[in-house]
């Protein structure tokens, strides 16, 4: 830094020495004037005007301490109780040993004897004193989240560390805050409201962790990271938190969340613990009365699961431990239900664990981004299994794997599928995409480009979760799909709910309108059966035929759709 | 004119005093008149006198401080006596110690 404003800037910095006695101020600035400007004053009051002009810029103060109007020890006092000016360190001039501690409890940084030792050792002690400030200087700017006054994320991560060392007996807690809907508060009532939240939460949260020893941060936009002393009141502190920000919060539609995970595991690295809390605080997401959840054994055993499944991933595609099902999709409007195509669902079968659903294992594929490898393991296996069925049975059954915005994305998605298909020997149109409507709702332009392309190519597109995103009915018309696929949600109380029935038939006379094939999943009942069949939709998938299947027992679907086949032509 | 040879006379230790200046004579010999001149030493004296030894102190302390640094050691004795009895408000018959100071600071001012 020195070398930097030095070489680089030629800027000296500023020492002011204040001595009453012209001969001693003199001899001091032939001793730094080479690598200091040297400001003068000869009493303590002449030497505060200095100081308030100059206190951005001034790197030391050289005091003496018997002087007249103002004496060192008074302005020791003040620049040690202003905050704008405890920044700026002073060296005393002193030839007495009692002065020497005194000046130090006082807040000198250092003191130099008098009479004056060799110019090198003075000017040595003025170097290091002002290094030494500086890097104090710079560590305690960049420690603080600049809107909260919290300290930032690394500062806070550091000193959970030094507290775990001065500490290691001490029970500690962990606690996460974050808000729901802040984004959308932010944007509904601009950021200046996000930003006072925030302070107010950051006030509230200093307050009652100071006082009982902890320490904070704003570990990002909206999530604040707590670590202090385990209380048995920790819910009531924490509570306390809630209502002082509920007010302003909940008026304007936000939700403040809290993850505690009490007496932490000290085995775990802080990250971890933190993790812990940030767990507990997400569980209660969604729900909307809930405030405080606690980091309990059963989050506990559902990550070691979790951590278990992240370790064996790599093994796992390496040893072919995953084993797609197909879920027959059944043609309904047509004579009886008969198989017209399957979906490919992924199974992992491990070899401890057993059977493992996708819910489980996909959104840790997705948190680590293994899922790519995962998505094209499917892609293989469903096209190799259609050629296979072909070969066996001399008929197609298509089959539909499930495309990412992020596959489609991709550079040279295109060619990928459609060496995938070639590879195993069968046609586009004998394998079917399905793109969830969600995925249309970012850079759409780019995925409708994308999509048209694969049709281009002979692929058939289904739209899939229908009704979850937020599709409009014009950008519907110009979507580039063959097949709808109603979201589970209207199905499920289709036959007691006679809204969700209401908006099937509404979207059945869009389809109709559009000309496109709809598929029902997650059909489970008669009821449901009877009154989809009635509506008109085209096909159903779920537990009311099959649920997924091994590939070997799916035989069956094809025999029958053989015969129904043979039973029309006859 | 004072020189280096004529402060080593009267006893100065000017090695100690030049080493503090960087060995620049010219600097060092600029500052003597200084430390002699002022109102300090007849503060003082005046001071003693009026028996406000705390104020007295006050200035004996400042002399002896610019004395140390410019090692003009005998000067520097005599009122770092005067500043100890002081320090410790002694109530004295401060004359003898003053005169003292007064002749040889007479010597010191006949040189500048």
């Amino acid at each position: 830094m020195k070398e930097f404003m030095e070489n680089r800037l030629k800027i000296k910095r500023k020492v002011l020495v204040v001595d009453d006695e012209a001969v001693n101020r003199k001899m001091l600035e032939k001793m730094l004037e080479g690598s200091y400007e040297i400001l003068e004053a000869s009493n303590g009051r002449e030497a505060l005007t200095v100081i308030l002009d100059n206190q951005d810029t001034l790197s030391l103060v050289l005091l003496d301490l018997l002087m007249p109007v103002m004496d060192g020890y008074e302005l020791l006092s003040l620049i040690e109780n202003d905050v704008n000016l405890k920044h700026i360190p002073v060296i005393v001039l002193t030839s007495e040993k009692s002065a020497e501690v005194k000046s130090l409890n006082m807040g000198a940084a250092d003191f130099i004897p008098k009479p004056y030792d060799l110019p090198e050792v003075i000017l040595a002690r003025v170097n290091k004193t002002i290094q030494l400030y500086e890097n104090i200087n710079i560590v305690s700017a960049t420690q603080y989240d600049e809107l909260t006054s919290l300290f930032n994320r690394e500062f806070f991560m550091e000193y959970c560390t030094v507290i775990d060392q001065y500490y290691p007996d001490t029970d500690m807690d962990a606690v996460v805050i974050n808000i729901n809907r802040f984004h959308v508060l932010n944007e509904m009532y601009g950021r200046p409201f996000g930003d006072e939240l925030l302070k107010k939460i950051a006030a509230s949260v200093k307050g009652y962790v100071r006082e009982n020893r902890g320490i904070a941060c704003r570990y990002h936009a909206d999530m604040f990271y707590i670590y202090m002393p385990h209380t048995d009141y920790i819910e009531e502190i924490f509570r306390q938190i809630v209502t002082d920000v509920s007010d302003k919060l909940e008026d304007a539609g936000g939700r403040i969340r809290v993850g505690i995970y009490p007496r932490v595991n000290r085995r775990l690295d802080i990250h971890r613990r933190m993790d812990c809390a940030l767990l507990a605080c997400n569980s209660i997401k969604g729900k909307y009365n809930a405030h405080i959840a606690y980091y309990d054994s059963e989050m506990r055993e559902k990550e070691a699961y979790a951590e278990r499944l992240m370790a064996d991933m790599e093994k796992a595609l390496s040893e072919k431990q995953f084993v797609v099902y197909y879920q027959p999709k059944m043609a309904i409007q047509e004579g009886v239900p008969h198989l017209t195509s399957a979906e490919a669902l992924i199974r992992w079968q491990h070899p401890e664990l057993g059977m493992i659903s996708p819910g489980h294992f996909i959104p840790l594929f997705e948190e680590n981004g293994m899922i790519r490898k995962l998505d094209r393991y499917v892609w293989r296996e469903a096209a190799a299994q259609v050629a296979a069925w072909k070969n066996t049975y001399g008929i197609t059954i298509p089959v539909s794997v499930n495309v990412s915005r992020i596959d489609m994305l991709e550079p040279g998605f295109i060619d990928e599928i459609m060496n995938i298909v070639k590879e195993a020997g069968i046609t586009p149109d004998e394998y079917m995409l399905e793109v969830t409507e969600s995925a249309y709702t970012e850079d759409s332009d780019r995925i409708i480009e994308v999509v048209n392309d694969l049709r281009s190519a002979g692929f058939r597109i289904e739209m899939d979760d229908f009704g979850t995103g937020y599709s409009s009915l014009n950008m519907l018309s110009s979507l580039p799909i063959d097949v709808l696929k109603l979201d589970m949600r209207f199905i499920r109380n289709i036959h007691t709910n006679p809204k969700d029935l209401r908006m099937v038939v509404l979207i059945m006379d869009i389809a109709e309108y559009l000309n496109l094939t709809v598929v029902a999943e997650g059909v489970e009942f008669k009821e449901q059966y009877e009154l989809l069949r009635q509506a008109g939709v085209h096909v159903i998938q779920g537990f009311y035929f099959s649920k997924p299947i091994h590939p070997d027992r799916f035989s069956d679907f094809i025999k029958e759709r053989i015969e129904y086949d043979n039973s029309r032509e006859a | 004119m004072i020189t280096v040879e004529k402060l080593n006379e009267l006893g100065c230790n000017t090695s100690e005093g030049l080493e503090r200046c960087f060995n620049d004579e010219e600097f060092y010999l600029g500052l003597i008149p200084e430390a002699f001149s002022g109102e300090r030493y007849k503060a003082l004296d005046e001071k003693v006198k009026a028996k406000d030894l705390e104020g007295a102190f006050e200035e004996a302390h400042a002399i002896k401080g610019v004395l140390a640094n410019l090692a003009l050691t005998p000067l520097y004795d005599v009122v770092s006596e005067i500043t100890e009895l002081l320090r410790s408000r002694t109530d004295t018959d401060y004359s003898p110690l003053l005169n003292k100071m007064w002749d040889i600071k007479a010597k010191f001012d006949a040189e500048l």
